[in-house]
């Protein structure tokens, strides 16, 4: 099982690139981490397609601490159901004051993947609870931003 | 999602990242305030509170999550960590992942704040291969013996100790 205790330098992160540079500085490097870093994921997901994306997300949240995940896969989408967020759990019972923005990443990120691989990316929800959707790119719509709904996590202190 | 079972290679990334857009100085700002005072907020508050138990405290904890390799040996005037086995450089080494030039400096980035905030200062020698030893003591004050370490744990008398390229604190000061 991965060490939790590195949400809290996840959160941190953000919230350190977020108000030294600004919101698009943020935005800018969630997306060049996922045309980066997750390159070979977006190949994978692309080769593999939708049951090789099911297969890594469902293998992903059996290995992060915590939480309760759901990845359901049919012809026409996989759907990825977060029903207790494990950074979201963890940051809070830390006692972490939540970067505001901390949700989004998931949304930026994953978008980015999913489009390096021909797919689309649709996040609903947010605060610990959401539900993710990868499907075949001609449902996809390309500009990120009218794809998420609600993507604030609250950004409340928590004792 | 970004998650923390492949933290390490995110992490690296992002040190490379803030290198080529922002310049090496946002890597030590980002490290010396980001990570020391906010992501390491709890070690800061063990070590500044509590001295020599707080780290035991503190890395005890942290070690054992991230499953190291590692002894831990304290006196009364220093505390040591003998690292025989890194656990997040040795994720970078198993995977072929190299994005920042110099990975291991990030511990000195972020723990020489918190020691210097707390009145602490470090000996330190890293080998680039998962291998480093640690001595904390109290800054100021005249200088302590290293505690007694089996040669079992002490990771200097390793047989791979001597490979790679090692850098060197004294008095929190980098030698080499």
């Amino acid at each position: 099982m991965a060490a939790g205790d590195f949400y809290f330098a996840l959160n941190a992160t953000f919230r350190f690139i977020h108000d030294r540079w600004g919101e698009d500085a943020l935005v800018n490097y969630w997306e060049s981490l996922a045309r980066e870093y997750h390159a070979p994921l977006s190949q994978r997901s692309r080769e593999g397609g939708l049951p090789a994306v099911a297969d890594y997300w469902r293998d992903y949240f059996a290995h992060e601490p915590g939480g309760e995940v759901t990845v359901e896969a049919t012809d026409e989408a996989v759907v990825v159901e977060v029903k207790d967020c494990p950074a979201i759990r963890w940051l809070r019972e830390g006692g972490r004051e939540i970067m505001p923005l901390y949700c989004r990443h998931c949304h930026h990120t994953a978008s980015v993947i999913a489009s390096n691989a021909d797919l689309s990316f649709q996040l609903q929800g947010g605060g610990g609870t959401c539900r993710q959707t990868f499907r075949p790119d001609r449902s996809a719509v390309r500009n990120p931003k009218s794809q998420i709904q609600n993507p604030k996590c609250g950004g409340v202190a928590v004792a | 999602m970004i998650g923390v079972q492949d933290f390490i290679g995110y992490y690296d990334w992002t040190f490379e990242y803030l290198r080529r857009t922002y310049g090496e100085e946002a890597v030590r700002e980002y490290w010396g305030t980001c990570i020391a005072f906010d992501s390491q907020r709890h070690a800061v508050k063990l070590i500044c509170e509590k001295g020599f138990e707080g780290m035991e405290e503190y890395w005890g904890h942290t070690l054992a999550m991230e499953e190291a390799g590692y002894a831990a040996t304290r006196s009364e005037d220093c505390y040591r960590i003998d690292m025989h086995e890194c656990p997040s450089k040795g994720f970078l080494l198993q995977h072929g992942l190299e994005a920042y030039h110099d990975y291991c400096e990030h511990c000195l980035g972020w723990i020489k704040p918190v020691m210097d905030q707390a009145g602490f200062v470090i000996d330190h020698v890293h080998n680039h291969r998962g291998q480093c030893v640690w001595e904390m003591r109290r800054a100021g004050a005249e200088r302590a013996a290293s505690p007694e370490v089996s040669a079992e744990d002490d990771v200097t008398r390793a047989t791979n100790w001597n490979e790679g390229d090692h850098h060197e604190y004294r008095n929190s000061t980098k030698l080499k």
